[in-house]
């Protein structure tokens, strides 16, 4: 499991141009929007910022390390032959898990790096801390988004499919626009998606706020869910047809 | 390198096998055979004849329908994890972004039972194309570095599936000479084909499939007598055609100058038989009536009535 992960991940960091456009969307928004005053669940818009920003390239991430990728070498066969050798499903998921959280650190960390200087934000260095051990957990149920798509859609539909799904947790998440400014049916929506709780995690944890058991416990119930979709399908694609 | 006690089980063991897809196209149909250690088999058959269908089900890849499948004694699951077989199936592609010789690094690794990375790339002649990216072979050497993957592990037994589809005649010759060197080592090895000379050429047992189910089964030149014509060619002064007509088993008889050529249903009669003439005989050559000919005549030859439930079957790429 150790050397295929790190063989995933060398392969990956050498797709250069497809890491920085990964980062590049999130940090050009940070650069737009962190200079503007005001403040917002008791956070100036440069912290503010910092979280949805970090929760957007987070949840990007995540997905992007199975997503596309996983459902083209499922259609090339590369599949095949791996589950021919011995690595196994539990060691593959395990891999895949840790790659997608891994895949997360340099947007993150461009991010933090980006408000402290650029966007002069003024964190202490435990509750930085905390937003970053929030961020990277935070991401596995879209981790497990990423394996659904994977592996339920064909490798040409599954760009798309993560586009729309980025794209929806953003917006009825309440990460590119106030949660509370949307519409009743999209607020209803939107605070059922992972996104919105993480959101609201991150948060919590940079005002120094009690983080909210319930948010926790819908990303939990979030990744049990997508988790045991991808397995379903993993098996069912490994026996039937 | 292989333990004591499974060393007594054939190598694979396939009980009444039947695999139906969708309810309605029988890809197997009540398949039985075993393949002891240490044999090197032909499955040999048309497209749409089931030996991809069989191959993945002996990987794990595929549940038969109905019926058991054995590999070393254990169930192909347990072989995989195990770590016991290699293989190469078909349209096993590669992942963009690695190169050669990080691939083959990785299955080394994946696998307990290790090949050295250079006897590998030596013995699918990667050697000098281990730093290539996947991105920029061609499909004859992403065929080659699938082999070296499926030999990562010095199987105990390995399945090639159409191993040769993309390779050119020079590719093709250096990797039989390889599949022979690694079935020396005992490695089992079983190959689908489409090609009878393939299987003639590689395997010491041919399992003919077609339409889901076995047609023959034995050695190349038991299943190329199934074909009972034989071309016997030769040279002769004055050729006198007639006579050569009435011999046993004579079909067709074309004389140009000195050189003949018969067409024979029993060449074991017809030989005799001409050097009964007592006309001068020089340079007798016989030949099988078309390798191919063999093939069409064992899987039916589009004979309707003996196809199953197969809708997908395709004669049109044999040879």
């Amino acid at each position: 499991m150790i050397a295929f992960l790190r063989f995933e991940i060398v392969r990956t960091l050498r797709n250069v141009r497809f890491l920085i456009m990964l980062i590049a969307f999130p940090v050009l928004l940070y650069l737009i929007y962190a200079k503007q005053h005001g403040t917002a669940q008791g956070l100036t818009v440069a912290t503010l910022l910092l979280v949805s920003m970090a929760v957007y390239s987070g949840m990007g991430s995540a997905m992007f390390a199975s997503g596309p990728q996983l459902a083209r070498e499922r259609h090339n066969g590369w599949m095949r032959q791996l589950r021919i050798s011995p690595i196994g499903t539990r060691g593959w998921f395990a891999a895949k898990l840790v790659q997608s959280v891994l895949m997360i650190i340099p947007g993150l960390a461009v991010l933090v790096v980006l408000a402290l200087t650029y966007g002069h934000v003024h964190l202490a260095a435990g509750r930085l801390g905390m937003l970053a051990v929030i961020i990277v957990l935070g991401t596995i149920p879209f981790c497990a988004a990423g394996l659904v798509i994977g592996l339920m859609f064909d490798s040409q539909t599954a760009q798309v499919a993560q586009m729309i799904t980025l794209l929806v947790m953003a917006f009825l998440g309440g990460i590119f626009i106030s949660w509370s400014s949307l519409p009743s049916g999209m607020q209803t929506v939107g605070k059922l998606l992972p996104s919105y709780h993480l959101a609201q995690l991150g948060w919590n944890a940079a005002a120094g706020r009690p983080l909210g058991m319930s948010h926790v416990a819908v990303l939990a119930a979030w990744t049990v869910g997508l988790g045991a979709i991808a397995a379903w399908r993993w098996r069912q694609e490994s026996t039937a047809a | 390198m292989k333990t004591a006690s499974p060393q007594a089980s054939p190598a694979v063991v396939f009980r009444d096998v039947t695999k139906v897809y969708n309810g309605r196209v029988t890809a197997l149909d009540h398949v039985s055979f075993e393949i002891p250690r240490g044999a090197t088999v032909a499955l040999l058959g048309p497209n749409g004849a089931g030996k991809s269908t069989a191959i993945d089900t002996m990987l794990g890849l595929r549940k038969p329908t109905s019926g058991d499948v054995r590999v070393l004694g254990m169930s192909p699951a347990a072989a995989v994890a195990a770590g016991k077989i290699g293989g190469m199936v078909q349209t096993g592609g590669l992942p963009d972004g690695a190169k050669v010789s990080e691939l083959i690094a990785l299955f080394r690794q994946l696998y307990r039972a290790r090949r050295s990375q250079a006897d590998l790339l030596r013995l699918a002649g990667l050697t000098d194309i281990a730093d290539r990216r996947v991105e920029q072979l061609s499909g004859g050497q992403i065929q080659r570095v699938r082999f070296a993957l499926s030999l990562a592990g010095r199987p105990d037994l390995l399945f090639l599936d159409e191993p040769t589809a993309a390779l050119d005649v020079e590719a093709r010759r250096a990797f039989w000479q390889s599949v022979q060197a690694i079935a020396d080592q005992g490695t089992t090895v079983l190959f689908a084909t489409h090609y009878l000379e393939e299987a003639d050429a590689n395997a010491s047992r041919i399992i003919v499939v077609s339409h889901g189910r076995i047609m023959a089964d034995g050695t190349p030149s038991q299943i190329k007598a199934y074909t009972s014509v034989r071309t016997i060619r030769f040279s002769t002064p004055v050729p006198d055609t007639s006579s050569l007509l009435r011999l046993p088993g004579v079909s067709d008889v074309v004389a140009s100058g000195d050189a003949v050529t018969i067409r024979s249903g029993d060449a074991d009669a017809t030989l005799p038989a001409l050097y009964a003439l007592g006309q001068p005989v020089r340079g007798l050559e016989v030949g099988g009536g078309g390798l191919e000919e063999a093939l069409i005549a064992l899987t039916g030859d589009g004979d309707t009535a003996a196809v199953p439930v197969t809708s997908s079957f395709d004669m049109t790429r044999v040879g």
